[in-house]
């Protein structure tokens, strides 16, 4: 078994009560990248010893699932709607507007300085709001802000300002 | 009575009285909608201001909390109840609107006139009735599963018991009903999957019945997966209750003690109303040990997906239950054998199981009353797309497709229906001609080729482009493939990569027969997830051929939505806000100054936002196309 550091002790600590056989692997991962935004390694290896799995069998789950992320996330996440209300309502060029404005090639990606990250969402049932994007801060992933009736001018002045270090709640006032 | 019924009984006589006094409050109440809907479009705004100036005015009125009507369009909903009982809808209220509805609460009869939208209880004059609203015209007057919806608390055990909610689960239980009684029920009400094949489910209840091991899971279906769909999510959020009463009458009837429900990572307020739920029910003895008294034991657990559409085929939920990737098995065994944990395990959608306790309720010649001989009862729909009003409706098999294009207030913008996609992306994709011969029943869409679905319709004008549609579906289906089958994660792939070749104006003449080829080959795949992804593309060649070879022989998109066909270019000089639209191109594209612009089309990347911030100015236009070099045959 690897060394005991403070930060596997923590994850232990964080899913001391799942238990193997059990059903409680997803309800593992939430929690891990709940408390830090995403899934390490590290935090796989301390998974699979409490559920009594291979961490390759982790490793494998953890890949499975698109909410799952292996790299700590942006400061703000940008959640693009792919669902088919906003794809009729012009969904793809916003889509193509904002990893333009950020100079990224396509979603998953973020800026170099960590400020902003793109992300894949799915139709959650708010299409009278289509075309639609989340905006996520880190740390407040309970507190995603909805931006309905988007266009990609408004896609592309949001983008730019939150590149240049403006908060969710500036760029969504007014 | 025994002992069962008088405990029950006892749950009752409590729950009734709390909700009479809900009905017809001491002083007016306020009810802002609370689901996922109502919260996008800012119905927490609203309460707040509501809240603020009811504050400062000192004003004897209460704040309460129901679901959203269904009315999607007209969000924030809220509802005045008053001490006659009598309760109107309003909506969209904003919060510069809480000084409107707090006048009409206490007594300004008509302040908030503007906003009303229908009663919902009792009489107000000069509002119409909610159910004469155009939008509900092809739901039965009365609502089954959606009867509390709008009406009471969702987070209420008792406003659930007063209504009608877990008398049938109790009084099968006081006298000792035999499960087989139960199943027999639902297989004569002839209820079905709701989860899209339709299965009759007191059929499929027996199944996991006569398994040899005491050791079964119950396992609900929530992972809603389709885009555009989210009848699940309004049950789930509007009247949880109902669900875990279908659940504890699955438990019954089946003889399992657990059950599980999977709900989707997207929807965290169905998840925290499920839990809340199941904690109130296990306090009031509804499940855990020993329910109502009696020798039931039955426990229910949510579980949290992580966005794997696969994991709504239920093989692959019951891999992910357990520990594992949400890898579809290979059937047989079926789940009735092997499931969770590999016990013979039953799973339903969230409708399906909500449908059991009206069955239970009513029995089988009350469940007859709506739909069709070929399929009972009713079913929830969603509507999306290009439509004016969207929203949920629950309307009996049958109901003409017509009519409900109608009830969503026709196409948007006066524009005219191009095509119907109904059934996410294993779904089907029909013509606007075909729509005076659907109607809500699996005959009437498969005579198309094309497959009702689980609830989600999304209707496309005629602005839509359904070549392009068929891009995003394939990068859909490739993208959530589970990767276990060569034709299903490389079909999608070469699927998608024509798709993406055609749109982008590249379409080949072989290209149709490859994909007539990718389809017979991805059938071939083990889960229905391969097996139905090539579906919308076949709908596509069959209904839309012309529109099709316009794209892929033709290199011509009419929408001009297709990136590759199409081209920005400067169409007035004199258009003023072209500054604004050179300053918003995320590229640069658009080049010269003032009265000399053009736009670089090699830069171009097609997003629009020139053409959002100047209509005018700027507009799409065909790219030529090269003329063909015809082979002399
Ligand atoms: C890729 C795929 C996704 C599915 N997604 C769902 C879903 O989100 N919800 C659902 O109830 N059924 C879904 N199904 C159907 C389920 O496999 C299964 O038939 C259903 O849950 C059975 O419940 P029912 O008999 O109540 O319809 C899906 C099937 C496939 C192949
Ligand atoms: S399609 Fe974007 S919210 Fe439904």
């Amino acid at each position: 078994m690897p060394l005991e550091t403070e930060a596997r002790a923590q994850v232990r600590a964080l899913i001391a009560d799942l238990k193997p056989n059990d059903g409680d692997l997803l309800q593992a991962l939430h929690r891990i990248q709940h408390e830090y935004g995403y899934i390490s390694r590290e935090a796989m290896e301390v998974v699979a010893e409490q559920l009594g799995l291979y961490a390759a069998e982790v490793y494998g789950a953890t890949t499975f699932y698109s909410e799952f992320r292996l790299e700590p996330p942006p400061a703000v996440t940008v959640r693009w709607c792919g669902g088919p209300a906003c794809l009729v309502r012009n969904g793809r060029g916003i889509r193509d507007a904002i990893l333009a404005t950020l100079g990224l090639q396509e979603l998953g990606e973020q800026t170099a300085d960590g400020r902003v990250g793109t992300w894949l969402g799915q139709c959650n049932g708010t299409c009278e709001l289509a075309p639609m994007m989340w905006l996520e801060e880190h740390g407040h992933w309970d507190e995603a802000r909805v931006v309905g009736h988007l266009t990609a001018a408004r896609a592309v002045r949001m983008a730019r300002a939150l590149r240049d270090g403006a908060s969710v709640d500036e760029v969504t006032r007014g | 009575m025994g002992e069962i019924g008088d405990r029950f009984t006892g749950l009752r006589e409590r729950a009734e009285a709390a909700h009479a006094a809900w009905r017809r409050p001491e002083r007016p109440r306020i009810d802002v909608a609370d689901d996922t809907s109502s919260r996008a479009n800012g119905a927490r705004a609203t309460r707040a201001a509501l809240e603020r100036l009811a504050g400062e005015r000192g004003a004897a009125v209460d704040l309460g909390r129901n679901h959203g009507y269904g009315m999607q369009w007209v969000q924030p909903l809220v509802t005045i109840t008053w001490p006659d009982g009598a309760s109107v809808l309003y909506g969209p209220v904003r919060p510069d609107d809480a000084a409107a509805i707090l006048d009409e609460a206490t007594g300004r009869v008509g302040a908030a006139a503007a906003l009303a939208i229908g009663v919902l209880a009792g009489d107000r004059p000069g509002i119409p009735d909610i159910r004469d609203h155009p939008f509900v015209a092809p739901e039965p007057r009365e609502r089954r599963l959606l009867r509390n919806l709008g009406l009471t608390d969702p987070e209420s055990l008792d406003h659930y018991i007063a209504t009608g909610g877990y008398r049938a689960v109790a009084r099968a239980l006081d006298r000792h009903l035999e499960p087989r009684a139960v199943r027999q029920l639902l297989a004569d009400a002839a209820l079905t999957g709701r989860g899209g094949a339709y299965f009759n489910t007191g059929v499929k209840w027996n199944f996991l019945a006569g398994a040899p091991d005491a050791e079964r899971y119950v396992v609900c279906n929530a992972d809603e997966g389709d885009p555009g769909a989210w009848v699940n999510r309004v049950i789930l959020e509007g009247d949880p209750h109902l669900l875990i009463e279908g659940l504890l009458t699955a438990g019954y009837a089946m003889g399992a003690r657990h059950g599980f429900i999977y709900i989707r990572d997207e929807y965290p307020l169905a998840i925290e109303r499920v839990e809340r739920a199941i904690r109130d029910a296990e306090a009031a003895g509804l499940l855990g040990e020993g329910i109502l008294g009696s020798a039931l034991d039955y426990r229910l657990e949510v579980i949290r997906g992580a966005g794997a559409y696969v994991c709504g085929d239920e093989t692959g939920l019951l891999s992910s239950i357990q520990d594992m990737r949400g890898m579809p098995r290979i059937k047989p065994p079926f789940p009735a054998v092997s499931g969770a944990f590999y016990k013979p395990s039953n799973v339903n959608n969230v409708e399906t199981y909500a449908n059991a306790p009206f069955v239970l309720r009513h029995g089988a010649e009350w469940y007859h009353r709506l739909g069709t001989a070929e399929m009972r009862g009713t079913r929830l729909f969603t509507f999306s797309g290009d439509v004016e009003r969207v929203g949920v409706l629950e309307v009996p098999f049958g109901t003409p497709l017509p009519a409900l294009l109608q009830a969503c207030g026709g196409i948007a913008d006066g524009g005219q229906l191009g095509a119907l996609q109904s059934g996410g992306p294993l779904g089907s994709m029909l013509p606007a001609s075909l729509l005076p011969t659907l109607n809500t029943t699996l005959t009437a869409f498969r005579a198309h080729g094309g497959s009702l679905g689980s609830g989600g319709m999304v209707f496309l004008s005629d602005r839509a482009c359904v070549v392009h549609f068929n891009e995003f579906i394939s990068e859909f289906v490739e993208e959530e493939s589970c990767g276990r089958c060569t034709t299903c994660h490389g079909g999608n792939q070469r699927m998608t990569e024509i798709f993406r070749r055609v749109i982008a104006g590249g379409g080949r003449r072989e290209d149709r027969h490859n994909l007539e080829l990718i389809d017979v080959t991805i059938q071939q795949s083990n889960c229905q997830h391969g097996q139905l992804s090539p579906t919308v593309m076949r709908n596509t060649l069959r209904h839309f051929s012309a529109q099709y070879d316009a794209h892929a022989l033709g290199h011509r998109c009419a929408t001009l939505r297709c990136g590759g066909m199409t081209r920005f270019v400067i169409a007035d000089q004199s258009d003023p806000a072209l500054a604004d639209a050179a300053a918003i191109c995320p590229v640069e594209a658009i080049r010269g100054s003032a009265g000399a612009r053009w736009i670089d089309d090699e830069a171009c990347i097609r997003c629009g936002a020139c053409e959002d911030l100047a209509p005018r100015g700027v507009a799409r236009e065909a790219v030529p196309v090269a003329p063909a070099i015809v082979p002399i045959s």
